[in-house]
């Protein structure tokens, strides 16, 4: 199991599966919002298009009907072992009791949303809520297998959110692949977007109104800071949400093959050896993360041979 | 109990309620002996007297016995219930007004004293308090009120003291001395007044003990005319000097608390944290709380997050949370900066200069409480130096490394003059010093300015000083500092640098402005005022004059803007508007406006060359001066690219790691190991996201100047966050295979 844990941040996907994107702009209200709402969600269409089947809905469109329409179409394409991700961008509102996405027509509520995403087989999901008050919606929404990421942390943070600006801007910087593996993960995308919104606000000197959190045990309370000690934070590191370069392929050569089981087992060592870090001392670690990585790049240029 | 006093009632004749009734005259208080004797140094009999009234049926005089006593909750709790029993009685207001105040409670003390002046606004009693409570703030209004009390009652003694006080902490000599000798001739316990003429002797340096002799007769042990005197040393920057002072208050009545936190705060300015943070505790646990104690000695247990830089000639303490960033930039300028000044100046400063860099601008704050006009953005004091961290304003609010030039040059002005230099003086070549430093730093001249240049509130130098301590409007302190700088400017000029030091060092024999003005520069200071001014219309007349129809027409091309207006009207309106105002630099500029509409066009070289006139103006706004380094980097100018992120380093360097990847890209692409080495350490301290291509760049950077130790490293750190980051990978087997020696 934990030999399953540690590969999990490391491993591209190497049998590709469908990454199914659904992706709705709501109502904006003011024309400005309603613009800007548009604007990301054309945006991600066009930065996450060549990862996987990707459905828009704006304006109009974005109506409780055809949201369950879309949700069906996706159900009917996709398998368990795809991937399904569901951005939402405009505001919410909740009254104490029940979180609402506001859409034209009547308004979607977090447990409708969520009996959206259950339609869908795909094992892996990921739901990025950007709404004021979306940390409301988090309880209703999260599952097993399920990262859910909210703008905010609680129904009481009201105010527009920036997070939305820098989670498009994850999907577009290619510093947002923090491990090089040419693929940004839901956590590498929510960690660049909740820095980049924190820091928005110190350089501002404006008091945060917004916290982005994490949640991706089906059980917890979400988190800024997914980490070992509060065992947030692996499902989302194995959940890519955007593939960039050439997606790597099994190779059909014995000896690629062979190259690959090595350089999967020289990852598996250096991860083990981080998570040892603390207890070893520091030159050793050094010294052994050093020639673990020589091996490990020796390998990775036969492979690219 | 025989009754001390008689209240008499006169009531005016009231018609359908339009006239207020006649005040209430309260006499003469028993509690004014107690008083008197404590001024007089008769500690006993103060004590015994202060006793007795703690035992009265009167509410009031038991409040009055307590705070003698220095049971001061009692105290309050008394003057609580005396009001409550006679809410009409002015005495009561204005008594525990005083009591407030000498709590240093001046919120509560002036809303007593505005009571009392609404039922007698001729109360002399509460128009003096209400003055003192002016004179807190150094508020204009002090002297107002002051004026008032000795024209209700013109034998007010401690009115006619506190004339002296405020004229001399304006920096009149001559007022305070005549306010000082009327209350002298008022009374012979005027003790005040005799500390007002001990410290101008002081300030003149010749001796005060005349002064402090005669204040002795009357009480060997007056502490509070010692630590008036420190006071006032402390306002014209004589630190050591008022630090004596202090030491001598309390020398005189240990139990003066008040002098005891003034001594530790003034020891603190000046790098002496032990000593202070012991008195300040003592003060603390006696049970003075004021702010400047409180604040400092939370200030000092912050500085355990401070890490501290030593240099060949430097001390800089930065917070941990910013010093990996910080010490890249800061140290190496003021290094830079005191080797330019030990040139100029021609001074070897004796020790090294400490710069306390502050990213909570609360902390720096606390530095110049009590002080006043002081820069909100950096203070001197001696060798040390307290300043806003770069990360303590928003982007472009205020140039760090200007800041820090200017105050730096504080450091060896005063140091030169013993601290004998007139505040102007020093304010103004700092302010010089900063545009000398380079063209585009220091402060433009802003609309506040351009509105006191325009209504010809400019000060006569004679009196310049007055400026910075009492303004009488606001935004005068800023409109001082520009002229004390332009004023150095012209003198610059025409008499050339050295006239400036030379009046720097004729300052240091504490001569007066006027003696200074006229033996250097062989003229009145009337006539100097005329020329200055001449001189100052040439160079920002046409921008002053143009202001109006600068403002009317900004307004309009805004609107324009707003509604997608036709970019080459647009453009032209800008550049003109430009031209009309240059200095204006600010978010939303004509230069701003114009780049856009040149961009919208397609008009690349004209948006890059906007933006450039921008920046030699002084621009200061980070996203424009990233936009520009874009563009020159596009255009194939790296050097001019990497001189403008280099320009942006000295304005606004944290919160930025695109900034220092770009920056270090071009030094990288320019052949500057060391610059590049710079910029990617600048980007790794703010704990990047993209860690590993960091790492890498750095890598190579090191390897580029031959530290293969630290290059390796650093690879092992790029691809210990991304094991499969190829391009680290390669060097790594490049490195080991022996191939590589330089990228």
């Amino acid at each position: 199991m934990r030999k399953l844990v540690l590969l999990a941040g490391l491993l591209p996907v190497l049998a590709h599966a469908d990454t199914f994107y659904l992706t709705i702009a709501g109502l904006g209200g003011e024309a400005d919002y309603e613009q800007r709402f548009q604007a990301q969600a054309k945006e991600i269409e066009k930065l996450v298009g060549a990862s996987g089947k990707v459905t828009t809905l704006l304006g109009a469109e974005a109506k409780k009907a055809r949201i369950e329409e879309a949700a069906t179409e996706i159900a009917g394409k996709a398998q368990a072992s795809d991937t399904f991700v569901l951005t939402l961008i405009g505001h919410g509102t909740f009254d104490t009791n029940t979180y609402k996405f506001n859409i034209p027509g009547p308004d979607i509520t977090a447990a409708e949303l969520a009996a959206v995403c259950n339609k869908i087989p795909a094992t892996k999901q990921l739901v990025v809520n950007m709404t004021s008050a979306s940390g409301a919606s988090l309880a209703a929404l999260q599952k097993p297998r399920r990262v859910v990421i909210t703008a905010t942390k609680s129904g009481t943070e009201k105010n527009a959110t920036v997070f939305g600006r820098y989670w498009v801007e994850a999907l577009r910087d290619p510093g947002a692949d923090a491990d090089k593996n040419e693929s940004v993960s839901a956590l590498e995308a929510f960690r660049y977007a909740e820095r980049k919104t924190t820091e928005f606000y110190d350089t501002q000197k404006r008091l945060a109104t917004e916290h982005a959190v994490i949640e991706d045990t089906g059980k917890g309370e979400g988190v800024k800071a997914p980490s070992a000690a509060n065992g947030q934070g692996i499902a989302a590191s194995s959940l890519a949400v955007l593939r960039m370069g050439a997606v790597q392929q099994a190779a059909s050569d014995p000896a690629k093959r062979k190259l690959i089981a090595q350089r999967e087992d020289l990852e598996e060592q250096i991860d083990k050896l981080k998570y040892e870090k603390a207890a070893i001392p520091s030159d050793q670690y050094r010294k052994q993360l050093q020639s673990l990585l020589l091996q490990l790049a020796k390998v990775q240029e036969e492979l690219d041979k | 109990m025989k009754r001390l006093f008689a209240v008499f009632l006169a009531f005016a004749a009231i018609s359908c309620g339009q006239t207020k009734p006649a005040p209430i005259v309260e006499g003469r208080s028993p509690a004014e002996d107690c008083w008197t004797n404590r001024k007089h140094g008769q500690a006993d009999a103060a004590k015994s007297c202060f006793d007795k009234l703690t035992r009265s049926a009167d509410a009031y005089l038991r409040a009055e016995g307590f705070w003698g006593l220095g049971q001061f909750n009692d105290a309050n709790g008394a003057f609580k219930e005396a009001l409550a029993r006679n809410d009409k009685s002015i005495r009561t207001r204005v008594r525990w007004g005083r009591f407030f105040l000498e709590r240093y409670n001046t919120n509560d003390a002036g809303k007593l004293f505005e009571e009392a002046l609404e039922l007698d606004e001729k109360n002399a009693p509460a128009l003096l308090g209400a003055a003192l409570v002016g004179a807190e703030g150094f508020d204009a209004k002090a002297v107002e009120f002051a004026d008032k009390a000795i024209a209700s009652d013109p034998k007010l003694v401690e009115a006619q003291e506190l004339k002296a006080h405020l004229a001399l902490e304006d920096m009149n000599t001559a007022k305070a001395v005549e306010e000082a000798d009327k209350a002298i001739a008022m009374s012979e316990d005027a003790l005040d007044a005799m500390a007002i003429r001990a410290t101008v002797e002081l300030l003149a340096d010749r001796s005060p003990q005349p002064w402090l002799d005669r204040m002795a007769k009357v009480n060997p042990k007056y502490s509070e005319g010692y630590a008036r005197i420190a006071h006032h040393l402390v306002i014209n920057r004589r630190y050591e000097d008022g630090i004596d002072y202090y030491r001598k208050a309390i020398v005189m009545d240990p139990a003066n608390d008040a002098a005891r936190s003034e001594l530790g705060v003034n020891l603190m300015r000046i790098g002496q944290e032990a000593e202070a943070r012991t008195l300040l505790e003592k003060a603390y646990e006696n049970g003075w709380r004021d702010n400047p104690t409180v604040n400092t000695l939370r200030l000092m247990d912050s500085y355990k997050n401070f890490v501290t830089i030593e240099g060949t000639k430097s001390i800089v303490k930065l917070h941990k949370k910013e010093a990996d960033l910080l010490k890249l930039y800061i140290p190496a300028e003021l290094e830079r900066a005191i080797a330019t000044y030990e040139k100029k100046y021609k001074i070897t400063l004796s020790g090294k200069v400490q710069v306390e860099v502050y990213p909570d601008h609360e902390d720096f704050a606390v530095r110049t409480m009590g002080m006043p006009g002081l820069g909100a953005l950096g203070v001197t004091f001696g060798n040390v130096v307290a300043m806003d961290s770069p990360s303590g304003r928003p982007p472009a609010q205020f140039h760090w490394a200007s800041t820090m030039w200017h105050e730096l040059s504080h450091v060896f002005v005063l140091g030169a003059t013993k601290h004998r230099v007139p505040r102007w003086f020093t304010e103004g070549l700092a302010v010089h010093e900063e545009t000398a430093a380079a063209p585009d730093w220091g402060d433009r001249m802003s609309p506040p300015i351009i509105e006191a240049v325009h209504a010809k509130k400019l000060l006569p130098i004679a009196e310049l000083d007055r400026g910075f301590i009492r303004p009488n409007y606001p935004n005068q302190v800023i409109v001082s500092y520009f002229q004390g700088g332009k004023i150095c400017d012209y003198i610059n000029e025409r008499w050339g640098y050295q006239k400036l030091l030379d009046m720097m060092n004729d300052f240091a024999g504490n001569h007066p402005t006027v003696e200074v003005i006229e033996r250097q520069l062989k003229m009145k200071p009337e006539e100097f005022d005329t020329a200055f001014l001449a001189w100052l219309d040439k160079n920002v007349g046409a921008q002053v004059n143009a202001f109006a129809d600068w403002q009317k027409r900004m307004k309009a091309l805004n609107g324009v803007v707003k509604d997608g207006g036709e970019t080459d009207v647009i453009v032209t309106e800008a550049e003109a508007l430009a031209k009309l105002f240059p200095d204006y630099v600010e978010k939303g500029s004509p230069y701003e406006i114009a780049a856009n509409a040149y961009e919208k066009k397609g008009d690349k070289v004209k948006a890059r060359k906007t933006l450039e006139a921008w920046a030699n103006q002084g621009g200061r706004e980070p996203g424009l001066i990233r936009k520009l380094a874009d563009l020159q980097d596009e255009a194939g100018m790296q050097k001019e690219a990497a001189a403008s992120l280099e320009r942006l380093n000295m304005i606004y360097p944290v919160h930025d790691g695109a900034m220092h990847v770009h920056l270090g890209q071009l030094y990288t692409k320019l052949g500057n190991s060391r610059g590049a080495i710079r910029e990617y350490e600048a980007v790794l301290a703010e704990n990047p996201i993209d860690g590993a291509t960091a790492h890498y760049e750095l890598a190579k950077a090191y390897l580029g100047v031959g530290e293969r130790g630290k290059a390796e490293s650093n690879l092992v750190d790029a691809l210990e966050s991304a094991p499969g980051f190829k391009p680290a990978q390669k060097l790594l087997l490049e490195m080991n295979s022996g191939k590589k020696e330089n990228p």
